[in-house]
This record gives structure tokens, C-alpha cells and sequence, in this order.
């Protein structure tokens, strides 16, 4: 996937990532649902505005946060003890649980939409790259994430053409339920085998392009510029405003 | 000054019984180019590891003598170290490129070696224009075919200017158009670049193409059986002078050297001598010849394709846009007792036809009908689903199946192999197996997907020998092909796709002679087929010199009973 240019995309992929991780993190102790819901407001405005995503990818980008916001809500509704505000047959919905659920759901969708603005405005090498400059993280761990992904984006070729090549192996063995276990099992094992092959070769690979000689100098070096510091200071000023504004006392 | 130096050098291998490389004594200088060939499981690949240190760092051997490169020794050097001097450029495309982009493909050798950074661009546009693939610069490297990820591996190991380049196999998974485009690659950017080159290849004929042994190396190194260096020369000489014991070995030589050492002459297709031996093979109905094929012999039609269509998608439900199948209008019977090959560019769909014929993909309009077939896949790793040999080929067998699996282990040269896990096994070895374990069941068809890719002479005569015993057993045979040497010598009938549709469907040597239906999917006739096409006489006679060659070759017993 290749990353169109936009505000958010030209911030540096390092800040991004800090602060996806302090925003989930703050909302991990809020268990009560304005402030994740104002956040969720604002972060909503604020993707739409700076990443370019198209509307329609932000949509369909909801759905599984949507799902899982409203199973934590129904989840929490229904069976958190305390008083009862309704009640449907033989189940009771609590207020606490209604509170806590919606706290819940909102923080899933603030994660959500942050994480969707992240991908759609962060290059992976840009980001492995920032990764080691700004945080001082190991070139081969980067590179080998870099690598493991290309792996990975053979994998569901590879699995197709190992599933063909077992099925065509027995005859007798199919709607057996045991024996499609058997033979998942037996593709599988067969998937780690080319995958660990393929993985060494890579090692390989990289070795041979020298990586790990020192001194080494980086062809396009991430910038972390005044505009980065001024998007994460604003970022958080925000983020310390809604959660004096909101939190109750 | 001599780049690389290995003085006395023998290699072996905890839990391999034997050696690999023997007292190997060899030097060579900046800037040379050598040639390396050798019978499969000679050493080739130990030796090139030994020369980038990935033995002993990364594989554990035992190593007597010492290697240099650049005058340090290898064993105090690590692999990254060495990569300042050794580039690489290994067998598979898919395994030598390693970030998303192109560009920054070629631009991670260069930051590692510490190159200033305003002048990288202009060396990735360098490395990129003498592997003549300066368009793919800004390309997602999952979108590379074979030969495109093959240049752009090429680019990537020389762009910051090593000493010395190896070349591992380097077109031995390309079709021909990807083998001819990788060559002039490898020509114009060494030519560039300067470095000393050490080349393992084994279809000489194929990596050299119409400039022949000039565009080979001038030095070349044979590794005998037991891991010895057996010669070291120029070209022409070793070849000429080896030819007998390589072809021995099960190696692929270049056309004219295995014609001179058949007939003991010198001069290749154009030699009369050479020429009247050919005509005279073609013509000697010899006893085991006469024993070996009653002819194709058509039997009753076990698998029947009518007007099929194939697509690896299904058609989509709601989208307008027009939906067109891989191919489409196939007629195709398959008959018992008879081999037919299938013919065609890459991606023209003869993977897609085999695996609909199999049953594993629906058709997209048509009809299979039959018994389901068998099919063994290109990659027979693919394919291997138990820890030994034996219960491999025994998979899915009812009990009491022991002695059917004892005798097609020994029928098709395994039984040595018998508790080895099939991973661990040779190309050849594990081509066997796959085969093997495939007739096992004794099912009516069998298809096969390039069974002879990238394998050796000898590899390549025991799938032969194999295929012919299934079809003599009253199998009807499928299977695909870009060796037309192969497809002459083991198919009775032809089938070419190209554009779609099936373009040809008849006898093989019709087909072969068909220059149009050649022509339009990309398929060149090797000297050697053409000549004998033109001069045999008979298409009896093609056959018989084909098989008379291939006879010249010992094999381990692989016929099928």
C-alpha cells in the first residue's frame, strides 16, 4: 500500500506511534464514557481532516471497532451487577453496566480511528526507519520486520497452493472431520518448513547486502522537525483538556 | 594479487558420512571470471559458501585448509565483514529481495556501506540502468515477475561496486524469456562494474544462448564425484576435455561438447562426423530400443476436458466489468497408455488448466469429466506431508500396503533413502519421491506440473523414464513443459496454449514443426531437436537418436515396473 501525501503523513511516524501508545494508555484508568467519547469526537474530525483517508475507508475501516464497542457495551449491560434500569426476560441491565460498557466501547473506537489514521498516513519503511533513528531501535530488528512482512504477504499464495497440493494426496480422507483436522495439520506443518526455508534465505540476503557494517549512513533520514514537537505538545494539551474537563471529581 | 585463495581446502559434514569438497587448491585473481560445474551433490554450492563465510559462521562444517578473500582469512572474518568484498546473486528471485520498494532495495547495500547519502540516488539509478531495469525503480517489489526480481537482485548486490560477484544458479527458475533478458543483465553489468565473477550454472546452452561458449566464462573449474578438483582451465579445453565424465555425471553440457564426446569428434552439430553418427542412431532400431516403446499405443479416453474454460477467480457476482477466463474452449481427451506435453508462455495458463483438470479448481464453464486424476506439483516440497521417504510414498495406501511401497522405492532408486525426511533429500531425490509416491495409488491419470524444472541431465532422464513407465503401466499422462528437448523425447502427443485458447493439439513432431504455433507462444526449438527434426528422416528416427543420447547418460534404475 502506498501512502498519499497529507498532513498527518508528513508528521514523523515515531511521534505518531508515542502517541497512539499514551492515548491508550491514559484511557486504560477512564471508566466512564464522556471522555472517551469527547476524545472519540475529536479524533474522528481530526483524521477525517489530516490523513486523507477516504470516506469510505473510514467507514468500512469502522466496522470491526463498531463490532467490538458494541459487544463490550451489550457484554457489560448485561451482566455487570448493580441497579436495574431495565430489564428484558430474564436478563437485567445494570446503569453501571451500561457506563462502563459505553466507557469501554468509546475507547475501542478512539483506538480505532487513531490506529486507522496511523496506517492509511505511515509508510512501513519510513516508520522502521524513524523507528531506528528516533527510537534508537536495532537495524536488524527493523530490517527483519521489513523482510518478515514480504514473507508475509506470500503467505496466503503459499497456503492455497500447499492446501491443492495435499488434496490431490488422498482420496478417501475428505468430510472425514478428524481427517480435515489431519490434513489442516499436515499443510500447516508443511507452510512452517517453506516459510522457515524462505526466512533463512532472506537472513541470507540481508547479510550479504552488508547489513550490520558500521559506519552506515541512511539515504533518506526521517525528520523529526519543530512541527513534530508542536503536533505532539498540541496533541497532549488537548488529550490533558478533555480529561480535566470531563473526568468527574 | 589474488582475490580469493583456498589452499588445500576439504570440507565435511556432521552426520554426512562423507566429505564434501577434497584438498581443493585454487586461486583467482581481481577481475577474472570462472566457471564452476560438477554432477549434483559435487560441492558447487559448498564452495560458494565457503568463499562468502556462510560456512563455517552460519553452517556448522568441518573445514581443514584455509580460505582467503582479500587477503583475510574467512574463519576470523564474519559474513558481514566479507560482504564489503562477495556479492550475491542466489537461485530464487522471490527469497533475494528483501523491502517493499525497488529503490530501496538497491539503496540498503549502499547505506551500509556507509555511502554518502546525496550521492545514493544516482548510483541506484546506475546499478538499475546496466541491469536495464531503470523503469522499476519506484515498482512494489511483490509485483516483480521472475526476471524482472532477478535484475533487480543483480542490481542490488553490485550497486556498491563489490570485487567479487556470485553467480548461484542464477536463471535456473526462468522461463526463456526471463533466462535470455537476466543474461544480457549480467553481461552489461559486469561489464559495468568490473568485479570477478564465479558462475555456478548447470544449462549451460541456456545461459549462454546464441553467442554459445563465448559468452561463458573463459575459465572453468570441474568438481568430480568425490569432491576433488577434477580440472581447471579454459573453457573450451576443460569442456572438450571432460565432456565424457560430465556427461557421466549427469550434467548438462552445452549441445556441441555432449555431441563430440558421443561420437569422439570435435566440432559439434556442424561436424559431418557428428552429423552422420546422428543419422545413423536415427536410423539403428538397436535390441533395447525395440524393447523399450511398443508405440503409442491409444487406449480408451480416461479423462475428457469439453469446451472447458479456466480462471484462477471466480466470476464476480455483481461487477459489470467483462470477465474473461485464463482460457477458454479447451477440448482436450487424455487416453491411457499415452504422454501428452502441454506447451506455452508463462502465464498462459498451464498451471490453472492442470489444476482444473485435477479437480481443485472449479471450472469456469465446461465440463471434466473421469476419474479424478493424480497430479505432482513444480515444487515438490509442496507437497510432502510425512517425516520419512517411505511413508511418504506409502501415504494413504490401505494396510498391508508394504511390499507395492518396497518396490517402488526400489523401483524408482530410493530404497538407500528410505528413512531420510523427504525435505532433506537432492532436487532430483525429492522429484523421485514426489513422483513415486503419486503412482502409488495407481490412479488412471496423471498430471504433472513442470516435473523436470530445474533439475540436472540425470534428474531430468529418471522423470522421463518414470512418466514413460506410468503410460506403459496403461496411465494417461499430462504434462507441462518449457525443455522441448524433454517434450520430444517423452511426449506422444502435444497440446500448446497461447492467447487464451488452445492454439495446437496433435502428434508431438507435427507440433514441433509447426513453426507458426511455436512462434506465437514464445517456444524455441533447441539446435540439436531442430536438426534432427530436419535431417532424421523419421519422426521414429528423432526419437531413437533423442533416447540413444539420453542412453549415454547411466541412471539409477527408475523403471517403473
Amino acid at each position: 500500500m502506498t501512502v498519499a501525501d497529507s498532513p498527518l503523513a508528513r508528521r514523523n511516524p515515531t511521534v505518531k506511534f508515542a502517541l497512539l501508545v499514551v492515548v491508550s494508555l491514559a484511557l486504560l484508568f477512564v471508566f466512564e464514557p464522556v471522555t472517551p467519547a469527547v476524545l472519540y469526537g475529536i479524533a474522528l474530525v481530526a483524521v477525517a481532516a489530516s490523513s486523507g483517508i477516504r470516506p469510505r475507508l473510514l467507514l468500512v475501516g469502522h466496522l470491526p471497532f463498531v463490532g467490538v464497542a458494541v459487544g463490550l457495551l451489550l457484554v457489560n449491560a448485561l451482566s455487570r451487577p448493580g441497579t436495574e434500569i431495565m430489564r428484558l426476560g430474564l436478563l437485567r441491565v445494570t446503569a453501571e453496566g451500561v457506563e462502563v460498557g459505553a466507557a469501554l466501547g468509546f475507547r475501542t473506537l478512539v483506538i480505532g480511528v487513531l490506529a486507522l489514521g496511523f496506517v492509511v498516513s505511515t509508510d512501513g519503511v519510513r516508520l522502521m526507519t524513524s523507528l531506528h533513528q528516533h527510537a534508537r531501535l536495532g537495524l536488524r530488528f527493523t530490517y527483519a520486520v521489513l523482510a518478515g512482512y514480504r514473507t508475509l504477504e506470500e503467505l496466503p499464495r503459499e497456503w492455497q497452493l500447499i492446501r491443492h497440493a495435499h488434496a490431490v494426496r488422498t482420496r478417501a480422507a475428505r468430510g472425514h472431520p478428524l481427517g480435515d483436522v489431519r490434513a489442516f495439520a499436515r499443510a500447516a506443518f508443511a507452510l512452517l518448513v517453506v516459510s522457515l526455508r524462505r526466512g533463512e534465505r532472506l537472513a541470507m540476503a540481508l547479510e550479504s547486502r552488508g547489513l550490520g557494517l558500521a559506519p552506515r549512513t541512511i539515504w533518506r533520514p526521517v525528520a523529526l522537525t519543530g512541527t513534530d514537537v508542536v503536533f505532539a505538545a498540541g496533541s497532549l494539551l488537548v488529550l490533558a483538556t478533555v480529561f480535566a474537563l470531563t473526568l468527574p471529581r | 594479487m589474488t582475490l580469493v585463495s583456498l589452499r588445500d581446502v576439504s570440507v565435511a559434514f556432521p552426520r554426512r558420512g562423507t566429505g564434501v569438497l577434497h584438498g581443493i587448491a585454487l586461486e583467482i585473481a581481481p577481475g577474472e571470471r570462472m566457471l564452476v560445474i560438477g554432477g549434483s551433490g559435487s560441492g558447487k554450492s559448498t564452495l560458494l559458501q565457503l568463499v562468502t563465510g556462510v560456512i563455517p559462521h552460519s553452517v556448522t562444517a568441518q573445514v581443514e585448509g584455509t580460505v582467503t578473500v582479500s587477503g583475510v582469512d574467512t574463519r576470523t572474518t564474519s559474513v558481514v565483514d566479507l560482504s564489503r568484498t562477495v556479492a550475491v546473486l542466489a537461485q530464487d528471485p522471490a527469497s533475494g529481495i528483501c523491502l517493499p520498494t525497488v529503490e530501496e532495495e538497491i539503496a540498503l547495500p549502499l547505506e551500509n556501506r556507509g555511502v554518502d547519502p546525496t550521492a545514493i540516488s544516482g548510483l541506484i539509478d546506475a546499478a538499475l540502468c546496466s541491469a536495464g531495469v531503470a523503469h522499476l525503480r519506484t515498482r512494489r517489489t511483490t509485483r516483480l515477475s521472475g526476471g524482472e526480481g532477478q535484475r533487480v537482485a543483480l542490481a542490488a548486490a553490485l550497486a556498491a561496486g563489490p570485487a567479487l560477484l556470485l553467480l548461484d544458479e542464477p536463471t535456473s527458475m526462468l522461463d526463456s524469456e526471463g533466462v535470455a533478458a537476466v543474461r544480457d543483465a549480467i553481461a552489461s553489468s559486469v561489464a559495468r562494474y568490473a568485479p570477478a565473477v564465479v558462475l555456478v550454472e548447470h544449462r549451460l546452452d541456456e545461459f549462454a544462448g546464441h553467442a554459445g561458449l563465448a559468452a561463458l566464462p573463459e575459465r572453468t573449474i570441474v568438481l568430480g564425484a568425490a569432491g576433488t578438483l577434477a580440472a581447471d582451465g579454459p573453457t573450451r579445453e576443460v569442456l572438450a576435455d571432460h565432456a565424457r565424465m560430465l556427461t557421466a555425471a549427469g550434467c548438462w553440457l552445452p549441445i556441441g561438447n555432449e555431441l563430440d564426446a558421443v561420437f569422439g569428434t570435435v566440432g559439434g552439430l556442424e561436424s559431418p562426423a557428428v552429423r552422420a553418427g546422428l543419422t545413423s542412431l536415427a536410423r539403428r532400431s538397436t535390441a533395447d530400443e525395440a524393447a523399450d516403446d511398443p508405440g503409442p499405443g491409444r487406449g480408451t479416453t480416461l479423462l475428457a476436458a469439453t469446451a472447458l474454460s479456466v480462471s484462477r477467480t471466480r466470476r464476480p457476482r455483481r461487477s459489470r466489468a467483462p470477465y474473461t477466463p485464463v482460457l477458454s474452449g479447451v477440448d482436450l481427451d487424455l487416453h491411457a497408455g499415452q504422454v501428452v506435453a502441454l506447451l506455452g508462455a508463462n502465464g498462459s495458463g498451464k498451471s490453472t488448466l492442470l489444476l482444473t483438470l485435477a479437480g481443485l479448481l472449479p471450472a469456469a464453464a465446461g465440463a471434466v469429466t473421469g476419474e479424478r486424476p493424480g497430479m505432482v506439483f513444480q515444487n515438490p516440497e509442496h507437497q510432502f506431508v510425512a517425516h520419512t521417504v517411505s511413508d511418504e510414498v506409502g501415504y494413504g495406501l490401505p494396510p498391508g500396503s508394504g511390499s507395492l511401497v518396497a518396490r517402488l522405492l526400489d523401483s524408482h532408486g530410493l530404497a538407500h533413502l528410505a528413512d531420510q525426511s523427504p525435505h532433506r533429500l537432492s532436487g532430483g531425490e525429492k522429484r523421485r519421491v514426489s513422483l513415486a509416491a503419486m503412482l502409488a495409488h495407481g490412479r488412471g491419470t496423471l498430471l504433472a506440473d513442470e516435473p523436470t524444472f530445474g533439475l540436472d541431465r540425470r534428474a531430468t532422464i529418471s522423470v522421463i523414464t518414470a512418466l514413460r513407465g506410468a503410460a506403459r503401466d496403461g496411465a494417461a499422462v499430462l504434462f507441462s513443459s518449457h525443455d522441448l528437448r524433454t517434450v520430444a523425447t517423452l511426449a506422444d502427443r502435444a497440446v500448446v496454449v497461447a492467447d487464451g485458447r488452445m492454439i495446437a493439439n496433435g502428434p508431438v513432431f507435427e507440433v514441433l514443426r509447426d513453426a507458426a504455433v511455436l512462434e506465437s507462444a514464445h517456444l524455441g526449438l533447441p539446435p540439436l531437436v531442430r536438426w534432427l527434426l530436419e535431417n532424421a528422416g523419421s519422426d521414429a528416427g528423432v526419437l531413437r537418436a533423442l533416447r540413444a543420447l539420453d542412453a549415454e547418460v547411466p541412471v539409477e534404475a527408475v523403471a517403473a515396473s
